[in-house]
């Protein structure tokens, strides 16, 4: 297993592979590999999407994916 | 004289059978149909609780010990007293193999008449004869000389009759509640498991909601040798299918040789899916025992556990938050080896070691794809602990030292297993370790054996946590 923690500053949805897949700022399971991240429709954060591998993870060390909110910018 | 003997053998052609071809999907719907997602919670069924049954391959041996295993989980009460909810009710997803599909198939249909109707129609039934009889019908001569019509379409015909009554997969969509219930065979040509799910079948742009249970059961369990394997048309280009995003992903992460495996699941979805010319390279996908490729139905649940690409994914499920304690149970009719042949100094014979070369690997992969689900639950409850260690211990070092680390949501996993190979007394377990695979056993062996799969059941070291657990949370 693999751990992931994506970022962004409010607490929203999180996409793994256009599947919805828990929350932002959270600790989240996925497997070995390449997988696309997004935060779903409501499109106010950058990128629009991250395409990551993930790998070497543990749960002490998840990978992290950050996203950014467009008004703050 | 020529005209009427034409004619005659015209008549006879047309009577030779030929498979009954599922139905092509017109336009594809992502997640319609037979789909986990479209299964509602039934009454007394949480998330919060999630249960997986798995049931093995091995004729009325392995259909009665998953019968007894239902029997006790729906004498095991759960939740405050008077409330009515027992673990049975708890059970989300059922994946079967072979014999024990039987059992898996019955209940996703009947739900609990299994209890009143399964006994009599079939474990307590010589399937066997009655099927033996049924192919040595001069009537199903004809049928039988058919090239695309085998043994196993006349015992999909049979249990479709006397068992399944005409139901089709539309039916197992009409009552809409868990649980989801997998039928697993195999895929002669990829080797791989073939489970009965709208998924599968969106690739071959065919609708399991007009296939038959009987024929889903009789693929499950169409044991190579005594069985044919069943053919299924691939209608693959015709319907407008799209795979997942993350198939493509996969195959492009082979430079990288990451996740084999999710590479290789990637690459059998390909191979059912249009090639030139929008026509399928596999216009028929020919399926026999599931347990040819997975002999516990463990394999999916395995899959389901560790990925969130899979259709019905369970770490999709921990990471959106409602589990907080996963079982698995398998239910393991496996048998032992037999020692006959070595009591004497006789070279074994072609047949016996043909037969061992084909079912020794498979045992072998049994024994494997269980150790799997030990392991899987040894590495959550180690990446659980690792966080809460570390949190522990920057906590005694001072409030100003504590970390609080993040951590993925807290799952409790329970693995359980019912197998023979538990029994504790010697004769008793070789007495159940030596019945055959068979689809007719005496009354009094079924008997024993729905009673030895609830004494299994319950005197699992992690059933009995389990139950612990629940009555006592937090």
């Amino acid at each position: 297993m693999e751990y992931v923690l994506v970022t962004f500053p409010t607490d929203r949805f999180v996409y793994i592979d256009d599947e919805q897949n828990g929350r932002t700022n959270e600790v989240l399971r996925v497997d070995e590999g390449t997988h696309v991240f997004d935060l779903g429709p409501y499109a106010n954060y950058r990128p629009g999407s991250r395409k990551v591998t993930v790998k070497d993870t543990t749960p002490l060390e998840p990978r992290e994916i950050a996203f950014y909110r467009l008004e703050d910018e | 004289m020529r005209a009427p003997a034409a004619l005659v053998v015209a008549l006879l052609l047309q009577a030779c059978g030929s498979f009954p071809p599922n139905p092509s999907l017109e336009r594809y719907v992502p997640k319609a149909g037979y789909s986990f997602g479209k299964l509602e919670l039934g009454r007394h069924n949480t998330d919060e609780l999630f249960v997986i049954v798995t049931f093995s391959g091995g004729g009325t041996r392995a259909a009665a010990l998953a019968y007894g295993v239902m029997e006790e989980l729906r004498a095991t009460p759960i939740g405050r007293p008077g409330e009515g909810a027992r673990l049975i009710d708890e059970v989300d997803v059922i994946s079967s193999v072979s014999g024990g599909s039987f059992t898996a198939a019955y209940y996703a249909l009947r739900g609990e008449k299994l209890f009143d109707e399964f006994p009599d129609l079939f474990l307590y039934r010589p399937i066997q004869s009655e099927l033996l009889r049924e192919m040595l019908l001069p009537s199903s001569w004809p049928k039988l000389a058919g090239a695309s019509y085998g043994r196993s379409d006349l015992a999909a015909e049979f249990y479709d009759r006397e068992l399944f009554r005409g139901a089709t997969y539309a039916e197992l969509i009409a009552r809409k509640t868990r649980p989801f219930v997998v039928l697993n065979a195999t895929d002669m040509t990829t080797g791989t498991p073939f489970p009965f799910l709208q998924d599968q079948f969106d690739m071959m742009c065919s609708d399991l909601a007009g296939v038959p249970l009987a024929r889903a059961a009789a693929a499950s369990s169409a044991f190579p040798g005594a069985l044919t394997p069943l053919t299924f048309q691939n209608y693959a280009g015709s319907c407008e299918y799209r795979q997942p995003s993350w198939v493509q992903i996969a195959i492009d992460d082979t430079p990288l040789r990451l996740n084999a495996r999710r590479r290789a699941v990637a690459e059998n979805r390909l191979s059912l899916a249009a090639a030139l010319e929008a026509k399928p390279a596999r216009p028929y996908i020919h399926l026999t025992d599931g347990g040819v490729a997975d002999n516990i139905g463990l394999r999916g649940p395995l899959d389901a556990l560790s990925s969130p690409n899979h259709p019905w994914s369970v770490v999709q499920m921990m990471n959106n938050g409602p589990i907080d304690r996963l079982v698995v149970i398998a239910v393991n009719a496996a048998t032992g080896a037999a020692v006959e042949r070595d009591q004497s100094a006789s070279v074994p014979g072609l047949i016996d070691t043909v037969v061992t070369a084909a079912d020794v690997p498979l045992g072998n992969y049994s024994f494997d794809t269980v150790e799997l689900l030990g392991k899987a639950a040894l590495e959550n409850a180690r990446d659980a602990r690792l966080v809460e260690q570390c949190n522990r211990l920057s906590a005694a070092r001072g409030a100003q030292c504590a970390l609080k680390l993040p951590s993925a949501r807290k799952v409790d996993f329970y693995p359980v297993q019912v197998s023979f190979g538990y029994i504790a007394s010697p004769e008793e377990r070789a007495w159940f370790r030596g019945l055959p695979t068979t689809f007719e056993l005496p009354a009094e062996t079924v008997t024993r054996l729905r009673a030895v799969a609830r004494r299994l059941l319950a005197e699992d070291p992690q059933f009995q946590k389990l139950l612990k657990d629940l009555r006592n949370p937090g």
